[in-house]
Protein backbone atom coordinates (compact mmCIF):
# COMPACT_ATOMS: atom_id res chain seq x y z
CA UNK A 1 0.00 0.00 0.00
CA UNK A 2 1.14 3.43 -0.28
CA UNK A 3 0.03 7.42 -1.18
CA UNK A 4 -1.01 5.94 -4.38
CA UNK A 5 -4.15 4.24 -3.11
CA UNK A 6 -5.04 7.13 -0.83
CA UNK A 7 -5.19 9.36 -4.12
CA UNK A 8 -7.12 6.23 -6.07
CA UNK A 9 -9.89 5.82 -2.80
CA UNK A 10 -9.94 10.09 -3.74
CA UNK A 11 -10.99 9.70 -6.89
CA UNK A 12 -13.58 6.70 -6.34
CA UNK A 13 -15.13 9.22 -3.56
CA UNK A 14 -15.44 11.86 -6.12
CA UNK A 15 -16.80 9.41 -8.71
CA UNK A 16 -19.41 8.46 -6.37
CA UNK A 17 -20.08 5.18 -7.64
CA UNK A 18 -20.36 1.77 -5.55
CA UNK A 19 -17.24 -0.23 -6.42
CA UNK A 20 -14.77 -2.96 -5.55
CA UNK A 21 -11.05 -3.16 -4.87
CA UNK A 22 -8.79 -5.57 -6.23
CA UNK A 23 -5.53 -6.22 -4.28
CA UNK A 24 -2.16 -7.72 -5.68
CA UNK A 25 -1.82 -9.76 -2.89
CA UNK A 26 0.70 -13.06 -3.77
CA UNK A 27 3.30 -13.08 -6.73
CA UNK A 28 4.95 -15.58 -8.16
CA UNK A 29 7.90 -15.37 -11.13
CA UNK A 30 8.41 -12.24 -12.95
CA UNK A 31 5.29 -9.80 -12.14
CA UNK A 32 5.60 -5.55 -13.24
CA UNK A 33 4.18 -4.84 -9.99
CA UNK A 34 4.59 -5.85 -6.27
CA UNK A 35 2.27 -6.80 -3.14
CA UNK A 36 -0.27 -4.08 -2.24
CA UNK A 37 -0.71 -2.60 -5.82
CA UNK A 38 -4.71 -1.65 -5.93
CA UNK A 39 -7.54 -1.27 -8.64
CA UNK A 40 -11.00 0.06 -8.09
CA UNK A 41 -13.61 -0.62 -10.17
CA UNK A 42 -17.06 1.03 -9.97
CA UNK A 43 -20.21 0.07 -10.69
CA UNK A 44 -21.07 2.67 -13.06
CA UNK A 45 -17.67 1.56 -15.28
CA UNK A 46 -15.38 3.70 -13.90
CA UNK A 47 -11.88 2.10 -13.78
CA UNK A 48 -9.08 3.34 -11.08
CA UNK A 49 -5.44 1.94 -10.94
CA UNK A 50 -4.22 -1.43 -11.97
CA UNK A 51 -2.74 -4.60 -10.57
CA UNK A 52 -0.54 -5.47 -13.65
CA UNK A 53 0.81 -2.94 -16.33
CA UNK A 54 -2.24 -3.90 -18.52
CA UNK A 55 -3.20 -6.77 -20.69
CA UNK A 56 -5.87 -9.49 -20.17
CA UNK A 57 -5.32 -10.23 -15.88
CA UNK A 58 -6.48 -6.27 -15.64
CA UNK A 59 -9.43 -7.22 -18.12
CA UNK A 60 -9.79 -10.52 -15.97
CA UNK A 61 -9.97 -8.68 -12.61
CA UNK A 62 -12.81 -5.64 -14.20
CA UNK A 63 -14.40 -8.93 -15.19
CA UNK A 64 -14.34 -10.14 -12.04
CA UNK A 65 -15.48 -7.04 -9.97
CA UNK A 66 -18.83 -6.64 -11.58
CA UNK A 67 -19.88 -10.05 -9.99
CA UNK A 68 -18.11 -9.67 -6.81
CA UNK A 69 -20.23 -6.28 -6.33
CA UNK A 70 -23.52 -8.37 -7.50
CA UNK A 71 -22.52 -11.24 -5.19
CA UNK A 72 -21.28 -8.18 -2.46
CA UNK A 73 -18.79 -10.77 -1.11
CA UNK A 74 -15.06 -11.37 -1.90
CA UNK A 75 -13.25 -13.41 -4.23
CA UNK A 76 -9.24 -14.73 -4.49
CA UNK A 77 -8.56 -15.12 -8.19
CA UNK A 78 -5.23 -17.03 -9.25
CA UNK A 79 -4.09 -15.52 -12.44
CA UNK A 80 -1.47 -16.02 -14.58
CA UNK A 81 0.23 -13.30 -15.97
CA UNK A 82 0.74 -13.30 -19.62
CA UNK A 83 0.55 -16.62 -20.05
CA UNK A 84 -0.73 -16.73 -23.80
CA UNK A 85 1.40 -13.67 -24.78
CA UNK A 86 4.17 -15.11 -23.48
CA UNK A 87 3.81 -18.40 -25.50
CA UNK A 88 3.20 -16.24 -28.42
CA UNK A 89 6.18 -14.04 -28.25
CA UNK A 90 8.51 -17.29 -27.69
CA UNK A 91 9.08 -16.89 -23.84
CA UNK A 92 8.05 -20.49 -21.35
CA UNK A 93 5.96 -18.60 -19.16
CA UNK A 94 5.12 -14.99 -17.43
CA UNK A 95 5.00 -14.69 -13.57
CA UNK A 96 1.60 -15.55 -11.45
CA UNK A 97 -0.48 -13.51 -8.71
CA UNK A 98 -3.29 -13.89 -7.00
CA UNK A 99 -5.67 -10.73 -6.68
CA UNK A 100 -8.16 -10.48 -3.72
CA UNK A 101 -11.27 -8.62 -5.09
CA UNK A 102 -13.99 -7.52 -2.44
CA UNK A 103 -16.46 -5.41 -2.06
CA UNK A 104 -15.22 -1.80 -0.95
CA UNK A 105 -17.41 -1.12 2.30
CA UNK A 106 -18.04 1.65 4.24
CA UNK A 107 -16.15 0.16 7.34
CA UNK A 108 -13.37 -1.00 5.44
CA UNK A 109 -13.18 2.64 3.28
CA UNK A 110 -13.26 3.97 7.57
CA UNK A 111 -9.88 1.80 8.36
CA UNK A 112 -8.15 2.78 5.35
CA UNK A 113 -8.56 6.91 6.37
CA UNK A 114 -7.46 5.92 9.58
CA UNK A 115 -4.20 4.48 8.10
CA UNK A 116 -3.63 7.56 6.06
CA UNK A 117 -4.22 9.61 9.06
CA UNK A 118 -1.90 7.67 10.63
CA UNK A 119 0.66 7.91 7.68
CA UNK A 120 0.40 11.34 7.49
CA UNK A 121 0.91 11.71 11.16
CA UNK A 122 4.18 9.82 10.41
CA UNK A 123 3.44 6.69 11.81
CA UNK A 124 3.87 3.18 10.34
CA UNK A 125 0.55 1.14 10.08
CA UNK A 126 -0.36 -2.79 9.02
CA UNK A 127 -3.72 -3.51 7.38
CA UNK A 128 -4.33 -7.08 7.51
CA UNK A 129 -7.08 -8.98 4.91
CA UNK A 130 -8.40 -12.53 4.96
CA UNK A 131 -7.76 -13.66 1.95
CA UNK A 132 -8.82 -17.40 2.36
CA UNK A 133 -10.03 -20.02 5.33
CA UNK A 134 -12.36 -18.33 7.92
CA UNK A 135 -13.42 -15.30 7.68
CA UNK A 136 -12.43 -14.37 4.43
CA UNK A 137 -12.65 -10.24 3.89
CA UNK A 138 -12.01 -9.44 7.60
CA UNK A 139 -9.97 -6.33 7.76
CA UNK A 140 -7.83 -5.22 10.71
CA UNK A 141 -5.44 -2.33 11.17
CA UNK A 142 -2.65 -2.60 13.41
CA UNK A 143 0.02 0.12 14.74
CA UNK A 144 3.32 0.07 15.77
CA UNK A 145 2.45 -0.35 19.36
CA UNK A 146 0.15 -3.19 18.66
CA UNK A 147 -3.29 -2.02 18.56
CA UNK A 148 -5.76 -3.03 16.34
CA UNK A 149 -9.00 -2.03 14.95
CA UNK A 150 -11.21 -3.87 12.81
CA UNK A 151 -13.18 -6.95 13.58
CA UNK A 152 -12.15 -10.50 13.34
CA UNK A 153 -12.20 -13.20 16.05
CA UNK A 154 -9.60 -12.41 19.02
CA UNK A 155 -7.81 -15.30 18.15
CA UNK A 156 -6.06 -14.13 14.82
CA UNK A 157 -6.78 -10.56 16.29
CA UNK A 158 -3.95 -11.05 19.05
CA UNK A 159 -1.02 -12.66 16.60
CA UNK A 160 -1.47 -10.00 14.19
CA UNK A 161 -1.17 -7.48 17.52
CA UNK A 162 2.18 -9.25 17.93
CA UNK A 163 3.48 -10.28 14.50
CA UNK A 164 2.76 -6.92 12.45
CA UNK A 165 4.95 -4.68 15.18
CA UNK A 166 7.47 -6.87 14.65
CA UNK A 167 6.83 -6.24 10.74
CA UNK A 168 6.85 -2.60 11.10
CA UNK A 169 10.47 -2.56 13.36
CA UNK A 170 12.16 -4.65 10.62
CA UNK A 171 12.13 -4.54 6.82
CA UNK A 172 9.31 -6.19 6.38
CA UNK A 173 7.63 -5.83 3.45
CA UNK A 174 3.75 -6.26 2.64
CA UNK A 175 2.97 -10.31 2.08
CA UNK A 176 0.74 -12.95 2.65
CA UNK A 177 1.15 -15.16 6.01
CA UNK A 178 -1.00 -18.50 6.92
CA UNK A 179 -2.25 -17.99 11.20
CA UNK A 180 -3.68 -21.19 11.51
CA UNK A 181 -6.73 -21.61 9.38
CA UNK A 182 -6.58 -18.05 7.51
CA UNK A 183 -4.39 -16.92 4.86
CA UNK A 184 -3.74 -13.08 5.80
CA UNK A 185 -2.56 -10.54 3.40
CA UNK A 186 -0.55 -7.62 5.67
CA UNK A 187 -0.02 -4.42 3.84
CA UNK A 188 2.58 -2.45 5.34
CA UNK A 189 2.40 1.41 4.85
CA UNK A 190 5.65 2.90 5.96
CA UNK A 191 5.56 6.35 6.96
CA UNK A 192 5.99 8.62 4.36
CA UNK A 193 9.48 9.76 3.96
CA UNK A 194 10.45 13.76 4.07
CA UNK A 195 11.99 15.36 1.85
CA UNK A 196 14.18 18.44 3.09
CA UNK A 197 14.98 21.41 0.66
CA UNK A 198 16.90 24.12 1.62
CA UNK A 199 16.42 27.39 -0.83
CA UNK A 200 13.63 28.24 -1.57
CA UNK A 201 14.38 29.02 -5.78
CA UNK A 202 13.20 28.83 -9.16
CA UNK A 203 13.93 25.02 -8.49
CA UNK A 204 12.56 23.68 -5.35
CA UNK A 205 8.99 24.89 -7.00
CA UNK A 206 8.79 21.78 -9.31
CA UNK A 207 10.96 19.65 -6.71
CA UNK A 208 8.00 19.69 -4.22
CA UNK A 209 5.47 19.65 -6.57
CA UNK A 210 7.07 16.48 -8.18
CA UNK A 211 8.29 15.12 -4.35
CA UNK A 212 4.39 15.46 -3.61
CA UNK A 213 2.94 13.72 -5.97
CA UNK A 214 5.54 10.72 -5.39
CA UNK A 215 4.03 10.85 -1.93
CA UNK A 216 6.67 12.63 -0.21
CA UNK A 217 5.68 14.63 2.60
CA UNK A 218 7.84 18.29 1.97
CA UNK A 219 9.97 21.05 3.92
CA UNK A 220 10.63 23.75 2.13
CA UNK A 221 13.41 25.80 4.14
CA UNK A 222 14.67 29.90 3.35
CA UNK A 223 15.45 32.61 5.21
CA UNK A 224 13.40 34.85 3.63
CA UNK A 225 9.68 35.01 3.37
CA UNK A 226 9.26 36.08 0.18
CA UNK A 227 10.78 33.29 -1.36
CA UNK A 228 9.69 30.20 0.97
CA UNK A 229 5.67 31.24 0.85
CA UNK A 230 2.51 29.72 0.58
CA UNK A 231 2.07 31.34 -3.13
CA UNK A 232 5.25 29.70 -4.59
CA UNK A 233 4.87 26.08 -2.75
CA UNK A 234 0.89 25.32 -2.40
CA UNK A 235 1.80 21.51 -2.31
CA UNK A 236 4.49 21.68 0.99
CA UNK A 237 3.82 20.16 3.77
CA UNK A 238 6.10 22.61 5.70
CA UNK A 239 7.44 25.98 5.15
CA UNK A 240 9.92 27.21 7.17
CA UNK A 241 10.94 30.62 7.47
CA UNK A 242 14.18 31.26 10.03
CA UNK A 243 17.80 30.66 9.96
CA UNK A 244 18.74 27.50 7.50
CA UNK A 245 21.16 25.96 9.68
CA UNK A 246 18.99 26.34 12.91
CA UNK A 247 15.96 25.20 11.02
CA UNK A 248 17.94 21.99 9.91
CA UNK A 249 19.27 21.50 13.71
CA UNK A 250 15.49 21.31 14.62
CA UNK A 251 14.18 19.17 12.05
CA UNK A 252 16.96 16.21 13.29
CA UNK A 253 17.24 15.21 9.58
CA UNK A 254 17.37 11.19 10.03
CA UNK A 255 16.96 7.97 7.43
CA UNK A 256 13.48 8.89 6.45
CA UNK A 257 14.49 12.63 5.32
CA UNK A 258 16.28 12.94 2.12
CA UNK A 259 17.96 16.14 2.24
CA UNK A 260 18.23 18.80 -1.10
CA UNK A 261 20.50 21.89 -0.61
CA UNK A 262 19.18 24.57 -3.31
CA UNK A 263 20.76 27.95 -1.91
CA UNK A 264 23.40 28.05 -3.94
CA UNK A 265 24.93 29.99 -1.07
CA UNK A 266 27.93 28.78 0.67
CA UNK A 267 26.69 30.56 3.47
CA UNK A 268 23.88 28.30 3.90
CA UNK A 269 25.67 25.77 2.35
CA UNK A 270 27.99 24.76 4.69
CA UNK A 271 26.30 25.24 8.29
CA UNK A 272 23.59 23.04 6.95
CA UNK A 273 25.63 20.46 5.18
CA UNK A 274 27.62 19.91 8.36
CA UNK A 275 24.26 19.38 10.46
CA UNK A 276 23.01 17.30 7.76
CA UNK A 277 26.16 14.81 7.30
CA UNK A 278 26.04 14.89 11.47
CA UNK A 279 22.72 12.90 10.92
CA UNK A 280 21.63 9.98 9.05
CA UNK A 281 19.99 11.46 6.06
CA UNK A 282 19.75 8.45 2.93
CA UNK A 283 20.26 11.44 0.27
CA UNK A 284 22.09 14.18 0.36
CA UNK A 285 22.53 16.66 -3.00
CA UNK A 286 24.11 19.78 -3.17
CA UNK A 287 23.25 22.25 -6.15
CA UNK A 288 26.47 23.51 -7.87
CA UNK A 289 29.46 22.06 -10.50
CA UNK A 290 31.76 20.09 -9.76
CA UNK A 291 34.27 22.81 -8.91
CA UNK A 292 31.60 24.57 -7.00
CA UNK A 293 31.20 21.34 -4.66
CA UNK A 294 34.51 20.55 -4.70
CA UNK A 295 35.52 23.81 -2.77
CA UNK A 296 32.28 23.23 -0.19
CA UNK A 297 33.41 20.37 0.38
CA UNK A 298 37.42 21.00 1.10
CA UNK A 299 36.17 23.52 3.83
CA UNK A 300 33.92 21.09 4.88
CA UNK A 301 37.32 18.95 4.98
CA UNK A 302 39.21 21.49 6.58
CA UNK A 303 36.68 22.08 9.32
CA UNK A 304 37.42 18.29 10.48
CA UNK A 305 34.47 16.44 8.75
CA UNK A 306 35.67 13.35 8.23
CA UNK A 307 35.82 11.88 4.57
CA UNK A 308 33.31 9.37 5.06
CA UNK A 309 31.13 11.86 5.67
CA UNK A 310 31.99 14.17 2.46
CA UNK A 311 31.35 10.73 0.18
CA UNK A 312 27.67 11.22 0.91
CA UNK A 313 27.39 14.62 -0.90
CA UNK A 314 25.84 13.90 -4.36
CA UNK A 315 27.31 17.27 -6.38
CA UNK A 316 26.63 18.28 -8.72
CA UNK A 317 23.30 16.88 -7.87
CA UNK A 318 20.87 15.17 -9.72
CA UNK A 319 20.99 11.89 -12.55
CA UNK A 320 22.31 12.76 -16.09
CA UNK A 321 19.21 13.78 -18.01
CA UNK A 322 20.75 16.36 -19.89
CA UNK A 323 18.04 19.22 -19.09
CA UNK A 324 18.13 22.80 -18.59
CA UNK A 325 15.27 24.61 -17.20
CA UNK A 326 13.79 24.53 -13.54
CA UNK A 327 11.66 21.43 -13.99
CA UNK A 328 13.85 19.56 -15.63
CA UNK A 329 16.62 20.15 -13.07
CA UNK A 330 13.94 19.12 -10.32
CA UNK A 331 13.07 16.00 -12.15
CA UNK A 332 16.56 14.69 -12.32
CA UNK A 333 17.17 15.62 -8.54
CA UNK A 334 13.66 13.57 -7.43
CA UNK A 335 14.91 10.64 -9.93
CA UNK A 336 17.91 10.62 -8.56
CA UNK A 337 16.29 9.97 -4.63
CA UNK A 338 14.01 8.18 -5.68
CA UNK A 339 16.36 5.44 -7.20
CA UNK A 340 18.64 5.99 -3.79
CA UNK A 341 15.73 5.27 -1.79
CA UNK A 342 15.04 2.28 -3.92
CA UNK A 343 18.62 1.42 -3.66
CA UNK A 344 19.33 1.94 -7.09
CA UNK A 345 21.75 3.66 -9.26
CA UNK A 346 19.41 4.80 -11.55
CA UNK A 347 20.33 3.87 -15.12
CA UNK A 348 18.51 3.27 -17.80
CA UNK A 349 16.90 0.07 -17.41
CA UNK A 350 17.76 -0.89 -21.08
CA UNK A 351 21.23 0.06 -20.63
CA UNK A 352 21.05 1.76 -23.86
CA UNK A 353 23.07 4.62 -24.78
CA UNK A 354 22.25 8.07 -26.85
CA UNK B 1 23.43 17.10 -15.63
CA UNK B 2 25.84 19.61 -14.25
CA UNK B 3 23.77 22.26 -13.37
CA UNK B 4 26.46 25.02 -13.74
CA UNK B 5 29.75 24.95 -15.45
CA UNK B 6 32.51 21.95 -15.29
CA UNK B 7 35.74 21.99 -13.97
CA UNK B 8 38.37 20.10 -11.21
CA UNK B 9 39.93 22.66 -10.11
CA UNK B 10 39.39 23.50 -5.68
CA UNK B 11 39.64 26.89 -5.06
CA UNK B 12 38.54 27.72 -1.39
CA UNK B 13 38.05 30.71 0.65
CA UNK B 14 40.81 29.04 2.62
CA UNK B 15 43.35 29.62 -0.40
CA UNK B 16 41.80 32.54 -2.96
CA UNK B 17 43.19 35.88 -2.25
CA UNK B 18 41.12 37.48 0.55
CA UNK B 19 39.60 40.77 -0.78
CA UNK B 20 38.58 42.23 2.23
CA UNK B 21 41.88 42.39 4.89
CA UNK B 22 42.56 40.71 7.92
CA UNK B 23 40.03 41.91 10.35
CA UNK B 24 36.47 40.74 7.94
CA UNK B 25 38.83 37.54 7.87
CA UNK B 26 39.63 37.14 10.84
CA UNK B 27 36.29 37.55 12.21
CA UNK B 28 34.68 35.50 9.85
CA UNK B 29 36.96 32.53 10.90
CA UNK B 30 36.72 33.17 14.68
CA UNK B 31 33.47 35.01 15.40
CA UNK B 32 33.33 36.43 18.68
CA UNK B 33 29.90 36.14 20.43
CA UNK B 34 28.64 33.88 18.25
CA UNK B 35 25.39 31.68 19.12
CA UNK B 36 22.38 32.43 21.97
CA UNK B 37 21.82 33.34 25.17
CA UNK B 38 18.77 31.28 27.46
CA UNK B 39 17.06 34.49 28.82
CA UNK B 40 17.66 37.45 26.80
CA UNK B 41 16.62 40.42 27.78
CA UNK B 42 16.68 41.22 23.52
CA UNK B 43 15.93 39.24 20.66
CA UNK B 44 15.95 39.71 17.34
CA UNK B 45 15.97 38.47 13.84
CA UNK B 46 15.66 39.77 10.36
CA UNK B 47 16.87 38.99 7.04
CA UNK B 48 18.11 40.52 3.65
CA UNK B 49 15.26 39.58 1.91
CA UNK B 50 17.78 39.84 -1.47
CA UNK B 51 20.69 37.23 -0.45
CA UNK B 52 18.78 35.61 2.01
CA UNK B 53 21.97 36.75 5.01
CA UNK B 54 19.20 36.04 8.18
CA UNK B 55 20.59 37.26 11.67
CA UNK B 56 19.66 36.68 15.00
CA UNK B 57 20.77 39.01 17.74
CA UNK B 58 20.43 38.09 21.61
CA UNK B 59 21.43 40.53 24.03
CA UNK B 60 21.20 40.31 28.11
CA UNK B 61 20.99 43.68 30.44
CA UNK B 62 22.58 44.34 33.73
CA UNK B 63 19.94 45.83 36.07
CA UNK B 64 21.62 49.71 35.70
CA UNK B 65 20.80 48.61 31.81
CA UNK B 66 23.86 48.44 30.49
CA UNK B 67 24.93 45.62 27.78
CA UNK B 68 26.43 42.47 29.99
CA UNK B 69 26.34 40.22 27.04
CA UNK B 70 25.38 40.03 23.30
CA UNK B 71 25.46 37.17 21.35
CA UNK B 72 24.50 36.50 17.21
CA UNK B 73 23.32 33.74 15.34
CA UNK B 74 23.02 32.93 11.62
CA UNK B 75 24.02 31.75 8.58
CA UNK B 76 25.91 34.74 7.17
CA UNK B 77 28.41 35.94 4.26
CA UNK B 78 31.75 36.90 5.22
CA UNK B 79 31.33 40.58 5.87
CA UNK B 80 27.62 40.34 7.80
CA UNK B 81 29.18 36.98 10.25
CA UNK B 82 32.24 39.73 10.79
CA UNK B 83 29.90 42.37 11.11
CA UNK B 84 27.71 40.85 13.83
CA UNK B 85 31.43 39.92 15.71
CA UNK B 86 32.53 43.53 15.76
CA UNK B 87 28.95 44.83 16.70
CA UNK B 88 28.93 42.07 19.54
CA UNK B 89 32.32 43.40 21.15
CA UNK B 90 31.29 47.21 20.81
CA UNK B 91 28.18 47.26 22.99
CA UNK B 92 29.31 44.82 25.15
CA UNK B 93 29.69 46.73 28.37
CA UNK B 94 28.08 49.76 26.83
CA UNK B 95 24.41 51.52 28.25
CA UNK B 96 21.81 49.83 26.13
CA UNK B 97 20.80 53.54 24.84
CA UNK B 98 23.79 54.27 22.98
CA UNK B 99 22.90 51.19 20.75
CA UNK B 100 21.01 53.85 18.31
CA UNK B 101 23.77 56.29 18.66
CA UNK B 102 25.40 53.31 16.58
CA UNK B 103 25.64 54.19 12.27
CA UNK B 104 26.91 52.67 9.03
CA UNK B 105 30.24 54.40 9.31
CA UNK B 106 30.55 52.89 12.92
CA UNK B 107 30.67 49.68 11.32
CA UNK B 108 32.00 49.77 8.46
CA UNK B 109 35.40 51.59 10.57
CA UNK B 110 35.40 48.66 12.50
CA UNK B 111 35.57 46.40 9.63
CA UNK B 112 38.82 47.98 8.04
CA UNK B 113 37.92 47.57 4.79
CA UNK B 114 36.64 49.45 1.65
CA UNK B 115 32.92 48.15 1.18
CA UNK B 116 31.21 49.08 -2.26
CA UNK B 117 27.77 50.20 -1.96
CA UNK B 118 26.43 46.56 -3.05
CA UNK B 119 27.75 44.83 -0.14
CA UNK B 120 26.70 47.84 2.84
CA UNK B 121 23.72 45.79 3.38
CA UNK B 122 25.72 42.98 4.52
CA UNK B 123 28.02 45.24 7.08
CA UNK B 124 24.82 46.84 8.57
CA UNK B 125 22.56 44.09 8.79
CA UNK B 126 23.54 42.99 12.28
CA UNK B 127 22.99 46.71 13.91
CA UNK B 128 19.80 47.60 12.18
CA UNK B 129 18.61 43.96 13.65
CA UNK B 130 20.37 45.07 16.53
CA UNK B 131 18.66 48.52 17.26
CA UNK B 132 15.56 47.40 15.69
CA UNK B 133 15.56 44.96 19.06
CA UNK B 134 16.23 47.59 21.31
CA UNK B 135 13.28 49.65 19.87
CA UNK B 136 10.84 46.67 20.56
CA UNK B 137 12.61 45.82 24.10
CA UNK B 138 11.91 49.92 24.63
CA UNK B 139 8.55 49.62 23.44
CA UNK B 140 7.31 46.47 25.37
CA UNK B 141 8.76 48.12 28.36
CA UNK B 142 7.02 50.94 28.19
CA UNK B 143 3.70 49.34 27.12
Amino acid sequence: MSHETFELMDRLRRDGSRAAMATLVRTAGTTPRKEGTKMFVGDGGSIFGSVTIGGCVDARVIEHSGEVLKASSPRLLSLQLGDEEAWEIGLSCGGAVDVLVEPLTEPTVQLYAIARSEWQAGRSVGLATVIAGDEVGAHLLIDADGKVRGSARAELAETLAREVPRMLGSSATSRTMTYGSSDVYIEILRAPATLVVFGAGAVAIPLVAFATALGFQTVVVDGRPRFASRDRFPDAGEIRVGIPSAVAEELKLGRTTPVVLLAHDYKIDLPVLKRALAGDAPYIGLLGSRRRGAAILQMLREDGVPEAQLDRVRVPVGLDLGGETAAEIALSIVAEIVAVMHGRNGAALGGKRP
Amino acid sequence: MGHGPAGSSVTTFANEMNPYGETIQEHFRHPRNYGSLDEPDIRHEDVNPFCGDRVRIEVSLAPDETVREARFEGDLCMIAKAAGSLLTEMITGLPVERIGEFGERDVIEALHAEIGPARRKCATLPLEVLQAGVNAWRQGRSA
